[in-house]
């Protein structure tokens, strides 16, 4: 019996794939590309964005039109809405929150003998979290021999007022700390060489199990010295932070270990003091300036990398102007821009989307331009030094082979030696552009001075 | 070890009462069961089995043996208009509770506190004035008359000030950022605003013009 698996969103989503395809491997299924072959299809849904759903809506048209003339199981979960959970089950076999995955075998065997109405549905519609440990403890199908995902967290109690994620992961709930350290170890053990801690809020880690579970940088702490102990070479990531929760003691951990990387990814979202509070995001400019200045002078060394969103409802352009000041004094290497699309169930969504759909076009395009400078002059300044590069496969010009520095700058450069895939690799730099850089590797340098 | 009430985890979320305070805004009374929260906190109320749902903060104060939301009517509201439909032993599904608004007010700090709410946003300072009845407060409400002041008895005499816009019935007449201009601030106070935005962010002005640091306000805003 195969199955087929399509998983949409975020390194999130693709963790708990990594748990899916386990549960359903144990099962007794086998994982085929071709969903016109496969007797069990699922989908890992996102709800971030409308056209995200959509994919899911018209993957399930085309699977109920196959019911006629085989026989298949449907299933959906991942991050799902409760409004589009009610149009769901009357469309998918099996419709769960991913806390419920370890139960899928249950769920399939009922599933032949009774309705074809879900059968775990929950009735909250914030989900409950309390069976995602059991999700956690299924041993992961990782999608990499040397790169992964490790979940520390999950949901999020922050209610941002653009977001429906609380009501889609449910509330903040935290990995046990000793799982965590097991599972990186058995990564380590295996020579895996990026590891990234997965969180909607990682650095709330342990605060709802405040006495009874280590704080976030007690946990990088932990990692740390694991990677001392362990004596190979590995970078941890994490992913995404809140600047709310963010505390000066995670960057002197980050400072002091050398496994872990020193990039940090801090959502920003608006430069604008209002626009944040109108976002509910509990800091305003200058706190966020503070935890910059911070990480900078702890970590000069380290980049910075953001989220933001253009056109917020009721959004002027002189608000949006202090986000342009905002992306030029902090000098992101890297910004993820989105236009404000308002998210049913999000608090904003009941708030008029007032930004033109053209005035957040340009503002989209203008921050991009804006950004596609300071990386560039970032890049620049890279040329001539030498980096450690962990290459991650062969890149779209011929003979070459791309990766990323360990502040995650993309780095290609000429190699036909495809063995250095999942290695680390020092690479120096000879030229730049806005989103990458272009380097030889030390051994081709040598060569050439040999020659 | 204290016993666990397994009843009270697993009864229904059942309304007691639907109390009016004016025409367009009503008080919704239900069980509190075990659900415990710290003032200023909201939860996500709906009425059982519909798909929609709204965030309301807690109205009631903590030791209240029930709970209260405050809900202002709206024209062509799914949910508020529902809610006000509803009799005494029907069924709501709450979840919460959530947030972090007035974290930084709970004692044992012992700051001189300024409330400053426009509409049904007075809701999480009625709770936390409700827990902690000699607290060092000040509120000022902005309501359009005087009908909107909900339940203002519950506050010390000289606590409460209503700013009513559209009549001379308040204890001043005019918008509250009016009423804020013309106040005299220690610039130790810690502020916080509950309402619509363009009071918040206005009010932000206003205080931030008077040298309140960024650190000492706190802001909840509904629309």
């Amino acid at each position: 019996m195969f199955y087929h698996l399509i998983t949409l969103g975020c390194q999130m989503n693709v963790s708990d794939s990594e748990r899916m395809h386990s549960i359903l491997q144990r099962m007794g299924y086998v994982n085929t590309d071709n969903e016109e072959e496969a007797n069990l299809l699922g989908i890992l849904a996102c709800s971030v964005r409308q056209k995200a759903i959509d994919k899911v809506y018209s993957r399930i048209h085309k699977w109920n039109k196959w019911k006629n003339k085989r026989n298949l199981i449907t299933f959906v979960s991942g991050c799902v809405l409760p409004a589009d959970k009610e149009k769901f089950l009357k469309q998918f076999d099996l419709v769960f929150p991913m806390s419920e995955a370890n139960q899928l075998p249950d769920m399939i065997r009922e599933y032949g003998v009774t309705s074809g109405i879900s059968l775990k549905t929950g009735s909250s519609r914030i989900p409950s979290n309390d069976n995602i440990f059991s999700l956690w403890n299924v041993n992961p199908t990782y999608h990499s021999s040397f790169e992964a995902f490790v979940p520390i967290q999950n949901g999020c109690d922050k209610f941002c007022t653009f977001c429906a994620v609380p009501y889609t992961r449910g509330r903040e709930v935290s990995r046990p700390s000793s799982d965590i350290l097991e599972e990186i170890s058995k990564l380590v053990r295996g020579g895996y060489k990026s590891i990234t801690l997965l969180g909607q809020n990682v650095n709330s880690y342990g605060k709802d199990k405040t006495g009874e579970e280590i704080s976030f940088a007690q946990l990088l702490e932990q990692i740390g010295e694991l990677g001392i102990v362990s004596g190979r070479e590995f970078l941890v990531y994490y992913t995404s932070p809140h600047p709310r929760d963010m505390k000066t003691e995670v960057v002197d951990v980050m400072a002091k270990y050398k496994v872990l990387a020193k990039m940090v990814h801090l959502p920003l979202q608006s430069g604008d003091d209002k626009v944040l509070v109108k976002m509910n995001r509990g800091y305003n400019i200058e706190k966020y300036r503070e935890i910059i200045s911070y990480i900078q002078l702890k970590m000069p060394e380290a980049t910075l990398f953001t989220d933001i969103i253009v056109g917020f409802t009721g959004e002027t352009e002189e608000q949006f102007q202090n986000t342009v000041k905002a992306i030029d004094e902090f000098k992101f290497n890297m910004a993820y821009i989105a236009k404000y699309s308002a998210r049913p169930g999000a608090a904003s969504y009941r708030w008029d989307d007032d930004v033109k759909i053209a005035d957040k076009k340009d503002r989209f395009e203008r921050l991009t331009q804006q950004l596609s400078q300071i990386s560039e002059a970032y890049n620049n300044s890279l040329i001539g030094k030498s980096f450690r590069v962990l290459v991650l496969g062969k890149d779209r010009k011929p003979g070459h082979l791309y990766g990323l520095t360990e502040g995650k700058i993309i780095v290609r450069f000429a190699s036909a030696n495809e063995s250095l895939i999942g290695t680390f690799t020092d690479v120096k730099i000879v030229s730049a552009s806005d989103f990458s850089v272009e380097g030889k590797t030390e051994m081709v340098l040598d060569e050439l001075r040999v020659s | 070890m204290s016993k666990i009430d397994i009843q009270a985890m697993i009864a229904p979320y059942s309304v007691k009462e639907i109390r009016n305070l004016c025409d367009a805004s009503y008080v919704v009374r239900f069980n509190k069961n075990t659900l415990a929260f710290r003032a200023g906190q909201h939860l996500v109320v709906g009425v059982l089995g519909s798909s929609e749902a709204r965030e309301y903060s807690v109205y009631s104060g903590r030791d209240e043996e029930f709970l209260e939301i405050l809900v202002r009517e709206v024209e062509d509201g799914i949910v508020s208009r529902k809610l006000r439909r509803l009799k005494e032993g029907n069924t709501l599904e709450v979840n919460g509770p959530y947030g972090f608004f007035l974290t930084n007010a709970q004692p044992p700090e012992n700051k001189k506190l300024l409330f400053i709410a426009s509409g049904t946003g007075i809701a999480p300072f009625h709770s936390f004035v409700k827990t902690y009845p000699n607290a060092d407060y000040t509120i000022i409400h902005g309501i359009r008359t005087l009908d909107e002041a909900y339940e203002r008895e519950c506050y010390k005499e000289n606590r409460y000030v209503a700013c009513t816009s559209r009549e001379n019935t308040g204890d001043f007449h005019g918008r509250l950022t009016t009423y804020l201009k013309n106040m005299d601030i220690d610039k130790e106070t810690m502020v916080y605003l509950c309402g619509n935005s363009d009071m918040v962010f206005e009010s932000i002005d206003i205080l931030q013009e008077k040298g309140l640091s960024n650190s000492h306000i706190f802001t909840e805003v509904y629309f």
